[in-house]
């Protein structure tokens, strides 16, 4: 039977479309330690498509090992747990390539090179050599994802020194109207409905836009070019700007349409603020444009020129809500938001090209389907500095405070850490028998010299408890979260975690935060 | 492979008593871990979620596991249901799925029953054998049918807990419902938002979008063309017929982005879906289950809904139970009707209400027949009520009762009357 990869991808083309995919397909992801949750994650890679992952484990199947881990079968026991994993994932898409690397981390760690084919390195559970392997990716701009389960709790740590995205798919920021500052040909197609001309029937169908740019051409024409700002004004503004146009309010769908999305009139066109950092940024100082800037940073430096020749507007998305209106309209409607949007984009290329000329690079780097996207999603674009530290000096405060914040999960990623440093000493799982060592771990690596607080004491007990690495529903719960933080960098779509992230399967919460 | 190594990776949690453990005194390991071996699960759907459910429960010491699933193996479905391979296309995923779980684990203590069929199709007593009741189900219909059942096996016997999971996209969410004590999904109808419709008069008159003409094509045009057959979105001849007609409509307007893709997605009204997202809520249910089995750890109280569009987002809170619940509330619904309104236009207007929802209702008060659809005698007998004004067919605060072939159980509404007594222009 031959698979069409289009039918048999269709439910997440839905989210990522054709470029994800094939962001997905091109990408190499790596993994430490063949564990259970490992193998959940990679199930969720393999099954969509990504183009390559690579195992690192030099252990051998145990027969404890078959318990919780789904991609082990009896016959898999004392081979090779990177080979035997591998070939039991790989057989459910074998359009993705696997790799085995049957070595230990060390006497890998300094092959400088080894590292660069990856874009994205994750170590499930335990690993010595975990400050090294922060350092090199670090360097190296490759994310690193951390992941712990044991017992009824899993822990994320994302580690990447920068992040940048521009399809965020944020839904709040999909239309950009400009109806406080509309071009000339969208202010000449408004011009062109003389309100009281129309028949009753056309006057029902005038586009929200075309009322809306009118409405406000009148206010701002009574009130010194201002907008309405405060309450009262608003409500003025809809019942004797909106309203008033209308010739029955209580009937002409449009303009009931056009009084329920008033806020659309009223929004401000203008640059986030977000950008105007980004246009700070180092990075796009002349001197540092070079041979190796990211095509995303070429694109910034491009989109601060653009606005300078721009009068200070961003390029326009072109996207168009529906309205009430009649086909004719709203087609002519459609065809002058994208003729500028399309204007705007070869004003952009322009200056793209300029940016990579003065780097030495040429044209062949870009598209214009890039360029498109781009300039669609430029309002909504974003980037993140990470962290490479655990915790902040606040937070290990946090352990001993006496009054501890609810719904704060920051006990549990201590807890995950002290239990991994423990790990890290005496190379044994602690348990319950050694809470009070495993306390000493913890206060003399962070020097904490006062009592622990009750809450961190706790969950403390709750993890050396319950002491597993692999209960499955822990294991799986994660699986499916640190995939898909995989997905979004490798399709660089939506927005990922920063930077960490912590589960409690006990009351089924979560929490997050950053490291900064 | 021996006992305890079978079960090295969930004995920690069973074997001692962790600090938020709710009942420490009456708490006893081995009956947790009897508990696992013994209690029949059943599994609502055997698709995204139920896959990992399947997988999930069997890794975490559960013997008895039955699932039930009506659907069959479809190429779109292998980016994510792991247990499907291209050759299972067409067979029951309920067999399939079972089968693969089972030789997967090789434990020749794992029962896994397939029940290829409608949930419909089973009656109380085969509900009544499950110790919990665990859904990954794509359609609200099922999951009203089988919370009402669960509602009335549990208000006469043991209660039987439901766990439901849901997802769409990078989205989800997953609830423990106790019938009877905690909200039910019933409760919750109104939360959920519904599918997109759009208005006729644009479909016919004033078509904007892409998605306009894919309607007008599949609700007007193929109606016209084929008055006696009906669109079957799996047959490649049936949608590409709906696709060239969209497509030449919307070039009659000059709309421009019907693409075939588009067209399947409105017609089937496709939800995106990837594994990711599935594992999360069906592992999120599975801990749950294996809470309420084992009592090693208090469960969700009772709702907590998921996000991973931007960042990674959890909300839990506890839906409260409501008391005009059809299925587990005390009293009836509300409703106001016009004064001038007929039966028939009552029965539109609450067809399309968020907590009602039905399709194909009868209505009867504890005197009279108002509706009835069947059998069809009584339909021709009662079919003239339709024209009559409801006012002067039931006294106000009466109650009427409104069945649904589709919902196991019935809808309580007390009417209350206002406004004119004609209709108003």
């Amino acid at each position: 039977m031959i698979v069409d990869k289009e039918t048999k991808y269709d439910r997440q083309l839905r989210l990522w479309a054709s470029t994800g995919q094939s962001n997905l397909e091109n990408s190499h992801i790596c993994l430490i330690n063949a564990t259970t949750t490992g193998c959940e994650i990679l199930k969720n890679l393999v099954l969509p498509g990504i183009g390559e992952f690579t195992i690192i484990d030099d252990r051998k199947v145990l027969p404890i090992d078959l318990s919780g881990n789904f991609f082990l079968k009896q016959d898999d026991i004392g081979r090779n747990i990177a080979t035997a994993v591998k070939e039991n994932l790989i057989e459910m898409n074998y359009e993705v390539k696997g790799n085995d690397i049957i070595k230990s981390i060390e006497s890998i760690l300094d092959n400088d090179g080894f590292w660069d084919t990856f874009n994205v390195v994750i170590v499930s559970d335990h690993l010595s050599q975990i400050d090294q392997l922060k350092e090199i990716l670090w360097n190296k701009k490759i994310p690193l994802l951390i992941v712990h389960t044991i017992g009824f709790y899993g822990s994320l740590q994302l580690i990447s020194n920068e992040i940048t995205v521009i399809e965020t798919h944020q839904s709040s920021k999909l239309y950009d109207l400009r109806i406080d500052t509309p071009w000339p040909e969208l202010q000449e197609f408004v011009d062109s409905f003389e309100f009281d001309k129309l028949n009753d029937i056309e006057h029902a169908h005038i586009p929200s836009i075309v009322i809306h740019i009118k409405a406000l051409n009148n206010w701002k024409l009574n009130h010194d070019n201002h907008l309405p700002k405060s309450r009262d004004e608003r409500l003025l503004f809809k019942k004797d700007y909106i309203s008033a146009l209308s010739r029955n309010i209580h009937l002409e769908g449009n303009f009931i349409e056009s009084v329920e999305s008033f806020h659309r009139a009223l929004r401000v066109t203008q640059i986030p603020s977000n950008l105007q950092e980004l246009f700070n940024d180092d990075q796009i100082s002349d001197e540092n444009i070079n041979l190796s800037t990211p095509i995303f940073w070429i694109y910034i430096k491009a989109l601060r020129n653009f606005i300078e020749l721009n009068n200070g507007l961003l390029p326009l998305p072109g996207a168009l809500p529906d309205m009430e209106s009649d086909t004719e309209s709203y087609v002519a409607l459609k065809s002058i938001y994208r003729e500028k949007a399309l204007k705007d984009q070869e004003l952009f290329y322009d200056q793209v090209i300029k940016v990579l000329k003065s780097a030495g690079r040429y044209e062949d780097e870009i598209s214009k389907d890039s360029i498109a996207t781009f300039c669609k999603n430029a309002q909504s674009l974003y980037v993140s500095h990470g962290s490479k530290k655990s915790f902040t000096p606040d937070q290990i405060q946090q352990l001993t405070s006496v009054t501890s914040t609810p719904d704060s999960l920051l006990e549990i990623y201590f807890a995950i850490w002290a239990y991994d440093k423990y790990l890290q000493e005496f190379k044994v799982i602690p348990s319950i028998n050694d809470i009070e060592t495993v306390k000493q771990v913890l206060a003399s690596s962070l020097n904490i010299s006062e009592k622990l607080s009750p809450t961190f004491v706790m969950v403390l007990s709750e993890i050396l408890n319950h002491n597993t690495h692999s209960y499955h529903n822990l294991s799986s719960f994660m699986g499916g979260i640190v995939s898909q933080e995989v997905l979004k960098l490798t399709t660089a779509q939506y927005i990922p975690l920063d930077n960490v992230f912590v589960f409690d399967g006990i009351h089924s919460k979560s929490d997050k935060w950053s490291v900064n | 492979m021996t006992f305890r190594e079978e079960l090295a990776s969930i004995k920690p949690l069973l074997e001692s008593i962790g600090p938020y453990n709710e009942f420490p005194e009456e708490y006893n390991s081995k009956d947790a871990i009897e508990a696992l071996l013994t209690s029949k699960v059943l599994v609502i759907g055997a698709g995204g979620l139920g896959c990992e459910i399947l997988k999930n429960l069997a890794l975490t010491g559960f013997k008895d596991i039955h699932v039930i699933d009506m659907d069959t193996i479809d190429i779109s479905n292998l980016n994510r249901q792991f247990l499907f391979r291209t050759g299972d296309v067409g067979k029951s995923k309920a067999q399939v799925a079972a089968k693969f779980v089972e030789e997967r684990i090789g434990d020749k203590q794992l029962k896994i029953t397939p029940y290829f069929g409608k949930i419909q199709d089973k009656d109380l007593e085969y509900y009544k054998q499950f110790s919990v009741v665990i859904c990954g189900l794509d359609s609200v219909e099922a999951r009203r049918w089988i919370n009402a059942t669960l509602v009335s096996i549990s208000e006469s016997n043991d209660i039987i807990p439901m766990i439901d999971g849901g997802t769409e996209g990078l989205r989800g969410q997953s609830r423990v419902i106790l019938p009877t004590i905690s909200s039910c999904y019933e409760c919750s109808l109104d939360l959920i938002s519904p599918r997109t419709t759009y208005p006729v008069c644009t479909i016919a008159n004033t078509p904007r979008l892409p998605e306009h003409c894919i309607e007008w094509a599949s609700v007007i045009k193929w109606g016209q063309v084929f008055p006696n057959q009906k669109f079957d979105a799996d047959n490649p001849e049936d949608v590409e017929w709906m696709y060239t007609a969209a497509l030449s409509r919307a070039n009659e307007f000059n709309i421009e982005g019907v693409t075939k893709s588009l067209t399947l997605g409105v017609v089937k009204n496709i939800i995106p879906a990837i594994a990711s997202t599935n594992a999360v809520i069906a592992a999120s249910c599975c801990n749950e289950a294996f809470k309420l089995i084992t009592n090693s750890n208090p469960i969700l109280d009772n709702y907590m809904t998921y996000s991973g569009d931007d960042s990674i987002f959890t909300f839990t809170f506890e839906l409260a139970k409501k008391n005009t619940c059809s299925v587990c509330g005390v009293t009836g619904i509300s409703i106001i009707a016009q004064n001038w309104w007929t039966l028939e236009t009552f029965i539109e207007e609450i067809s399309e209400k968020k907590d009602i929802q039905v399709k194909q209702p009868s209505l009867t008060t504890s005197s009279n027949y108002l509706y009835l659809r069947n059998p069809p005698h009584l339909e021709e007998i009662t079919r003239p009520n339709l024209n009559k004004k409801l006012s002067n067919l039931i006294n106000p605060g009466e109650e009427i009762i409104v069945t649904d072939p589709n919902l196991p159980m019935s809808l309580k509404l007390i009417v209350s009357f206002e406004g004119p007594e004609l209709e108003p222009i």
